[in-house]
C-alpha cells in the first residue's frame, strides 16, 4: 500500500455507523449503558416537549384563565395574557408603544457598540449619547405632546435593559480610573483606591442599592439627588466597577514590563501610553472575565426590586400573582427564564467573537 | 568642533542598599559609537538605561543633548523623543502591525500626518530590509525580524542617539548577523550610538571606543585596538579571555 492510499483513507474516515458502533456500542456494557441512557434521554425530550408544546394552551380568547382548567401542559395563555405586564411593568397601557421603541432604541445602541467601527471615543460618546437621549425622551415624555410618565412607573424589560446599560456606562470610566489609579507611585492615591474597591466589594449589592435609594437623599444637598433611578443606577455602576477595576488590573499586571518602556523610550506621554498600548492589551488579556462580570452583573439587575424597581423578573411576579393566574407561575418563570437566556447566551457568544478576532496576529 | 551628545559625571545608582553604579563619568560626541561589554550583572544596561531615564539616578549629574535629567525635567517625553531604544526582548506593540509599531508615536508624538508617517516607515523598514512585512503582526515574524522592526520603530523618531540594550542576546546563532549588518549600516551613516553587547566582532569593526564595566564600575575605556590587543586592567584581560576563548 502507498502512502497515499494511506491519505485516502484517513480522509474518508469510518462510516457513520462504524464510528457510532464504535463510540457507542464496542461491548455488551456500553451498549447496555448507552440503549438506558439513549431511552432516557428521549423519555426527558418528549415529556418537555409534551407539556410545552403538544398538550398547552397558546392563548385565550376570553382573557380569562378559564381555557387552562383541567389541561395537562403548559398554559402559555398567562404570557398572551399577562405578558405586556412582564415586558412594560407598570407602565401606563396606552403609552407601552414607547417603552417598546425606548428598550428597542437601547437594544439597538448595545449592539451597533458592539460593531468594531464604532470602537473609538468619540464614535461611541456620540452613540450612547444619543441612544440614551432617545430612550430618556420616549420613556420620560413630558413634551413634544407626550404624557410624562415619572421613573418610578418604568418598569420591566425595559427597565432591566436601561438599568445594565446605563449602569455598565457609569462603571467602565469608574473601573478604568480606579485600575489606573491603584497602580499610582503616590502611596496616598493608590491605598485610597484600594480601600475604595474592598470597601465596596466588602458590601452587598442590596446594601450598596439601599444606601444609594434611602440613605443619599439624607446626606446629598437637594440639587445634587436627582431621582431615585439615577442614585441606583450610580451605585449599581459603583458595585460593578469596584469589580471590572480588579479585572482591568490583573490585564495590564500580565502585560511584560517591557511594553511600558518601550512606548516610553518612544517618547509617548502617560496618556498615550495608557490608551493605545497598555488598555488596549488589558482588555484583550482580561477578556473572558470581563464577559464573566458583565453577565453576572445583567442577571444582578433583578435586585433593584428590593428598592422598589419593578425590573423583569419583579413584572414576571406580579403577572401570575392576581388570584386569577396564580397557578401559572412555572410558564411565567420559563418565559423570564428565556429573557434572561437570550441575553446572556448572545453575550457569551459575542465574547467568544471578541476572542476569535483578537486571536488574529497573537501567535 | 563636535557637540556634546551624553555627558556623564559623578553618576551612582542604588537600588535601596545596593550599590549599582559608582561613580561613572563618560562624554559621548555626537557621532560617536560606543560598544559597553561586561560580566552580566555590572551595571552596563543600568548605566544605558539612566540615559533615557528609564531609571533614575541618585548622585550625579547626567546631561543629554544640553538637558539635565532630574526631578525638575519639565517633560522626559521630549527628551526620550530624540533618544532611541532598542532592547534585548524587542518589545514590539503584539496588538499594531508592523506598520502601525512604526508609525504611532511619530504620528502622536511629533504630530506627523499620518501619510508622512507610513512613508518615512516604509523608508526605514526598506532599510532594514523587511518592507514586505508591513502589514503582519509582530507575532508572525522571526526573533532576527523583529529586531529590525523594532530599530526601525525607533528609527522613525528621527531621533539624535540610539540606545542598544544587549540586541542580539535574545536572538537564535543564525539571525544575529542580520541585526548586526543592519547596525554595521548605522553607524556608517553617522548614528551617535550606545551599544551594550557581548559582540566583540562588531566592536572591532565599528566602535570609536570600547567600554569595560565590571561591579558597577568603568574599570576602562579606550579605542578597540587597544583595549583589544593592549587591555591595562586584569579584569578586563580576564573578561576578554573568557569571551573570545570560545
Amino acid at each position: 500500500m502507498t502512502a497515499l492510499d494511506h491519505a485516502e483513507i484517513r480522509a474518508m474516515g469510518p462510516s457513520l455507523t462504524e464510528s457510532l458502533r464504535r463510540r457507542y456500542f464496542s461491548s455488551p456494557g456500553n451498549t447496555a449503558i448507552s440503549l438506558v441512557g439513549g431511552a432516557l434521554l428521549l423519555w426527558i425530550v418528549w415529556t418537555v416537549l409534551n407539556w410545552a408544546v403538544f398538550k398547552s394552551v397558546w392563548t385565550t380568547p376570553d382573557g380569562t384563565s378559564e381555557v387552562c382548567k383541567g389541561i395537562d401542559g403548559a398554559c402559555w395563555a398567562v404570557i398572551h395574557q399577562r405578558g405586556r405586564l412582564i415586558i412594560f411593568g407598570l407602565f401606563p397601557y396606552e403609552e407601552q408603544w414607547r417603552s417598546t421603541l425606548a428598550c428597542v432604541a437601547m437594544l439597538i445602541t448595545a449592539i451597533l457598540s458592539c460593531v468594531p467601527w464604532f470602537w473609538n471615543a468619540l464614535r461611541l460618546a456620540m452613540l450612547w449619547v444619543v441612544g440614551f437621549a432617545i430612550f430618556y425622551i420616549l420613556m420620560r415624555g413630558g413634551f413634544l405632546g407626550l404624557l410624562s410618565v415619572r421613573p418610578s412607573e418604568w418598569g420591566g424589560l425595559t427597565l432591566t435593559v436601561f438599568i445594565y446599560a446605563a449602569g455598565i456606562l457609569v462603571g467602565m470610566p469608574m473601573a478604568i480610573a480606579f485600575a489606573l489609579l491603584r497602580r499610582s507611585e503616590l502611596p496616598v492615591i493608590s491605598g485610597f483606591i484600594a480601600g475604595l474597591i474592598d470597601g465596596v466589594r466588602s458590601l452587598p449589592l442590596i446594601t450598596i442599592l439601599f444606601a444609594a435609594a434611602l440613605i443619599m437623599p439624607f446626606i446629598l444637598p437637594g440639587w445634587l439627588q436627582g431621582d431615585k433611578i439615577w442614585r441606583v443606577i450610580f451605585g449599581f455602576g459603583l458595585f460593578f466597577a469596584a469589580y471590572q477595576a480588579e479585572i482591568i488590573r490583573s490585564g495590564i499586571q500580565a502585560l511584560p514590563v517591557g511594553q511600558e518602556e518601550a512606548a516610553k523610550a518612544l517618547g509617548m506621554s502617560y496618556f498615550h501610553r495608557t490608551t493605545r498600548i497598555i488598555l488596549p492589551q488589558a482588555f484583550r488579556n482580561a477578556l473572558p472575565p470581563t464577559i464573566n462580570q458583565f453577565v453576572i452583573t445583567f442577571k444582578e439587575t433583578s435586585l433593584v426590586v428590593i428598592v422598589g424597581f419593578f425590573e423583569v423578573l419583579a413584572s414576571g411576579n406580579a403577572a401570575y400573582g392576581s388570584g386569577e393566574w396564580s397557578f401559572a407561575y412555572v410558564e411565567v418563570y420559563v418565559f423570564v427564564g428565556l429573557i434572561y437566556y437570550v441575553f446572556v447566551f448572545s453575550l457569551s457568544r459575542y465574547g467568544a467573537y471578541l476572542e476569535r478576532r483578537m486571536r488574529v496576529g497573537q501567535h | 568642533m563636535s557637540e556634546v551628545a551624553i555627558q556623564i559625571r559623578g553618576m551612582n545608582k542604588f537600588y535601596g542598599t545596593f550599590h549599582a553604579l559608582k561613580e561613572i563619568n563618560l562624554t559621548v560626541q555626537k557621532g560617536d559609537r560606543i560598544v559597553i561589554c561586561g560580566p552580566s550583572g555590572s551595571g552596563k544596561s543600568t548605566m544605558i538605561r539612566c540615559v533615557n531615564r528609564l531609571e533614575e539616578h541618585q548622585a550625579g549629574v547626567i546631561e543629554v543633548l544640553g538637558t539635565e535629567l532630574n526631578d525638575e525635567v519639565g517633560n522626559i517625553d521630549v527628551i526620550r523623543r530624540d533618544v532611541g531604544m532598542v532592547f534585548q526582548h524587542f518589545n514590539l506593540f503584539p496588538h499594531l502591525t508592523v506598520l502601525d509599531n512604526c508609525t504611532l508615536s511619530p504620528m502622536l508624538s511629533r504630530k506627523v500626518s499620518q501619510a508622512e508617517a507610513e512613508k518615512t516607515a516604509m523608508m526605514y523598514l526598506e532599510r532594514v530590509k523587511i518592507p514586505e512585512q508591513a502589514e503582519k503582526f509582530p507575532g508572525e515574524l522571526s526573533g532576527g525580524q523583529q529586531q529590525r522592526v523594532a530599530i526601525a520603530r525607533a528609527l522613525c523618531m528621527k531621533p539624535e542617539i540610539l540606545l542598544f540594550d544587549e540586541p542580539t542576546s535574545a536572538l537564535d546563532p543564525e539571525m544575529i548577523s542580520e541585526v548586526l549588518e543592519v547596525m554595521v549600516e548605522l553607524a556608517q551613516d553617522g548614528m551617535t550610538m550606545l551599544c551594550v553587547t557581548h559582540e566583540m566582532g562588531f566592536a572591532r569593526q565599528v566602535a570609536d571606543r570600547v567600554i569595560f564595566m565590571d561591579k558597577g564600575e568603568i574599570v576602562e575605556e579606550g579605542p578597540p585596538e587597544d583595549f583589544f590587543n593592549s587591555p591595562k586592567e586584569e579584569r578586563t584581560r580576564t573578561f576578554l579571555q573568557q569571551i573570545l576563548s570560545h
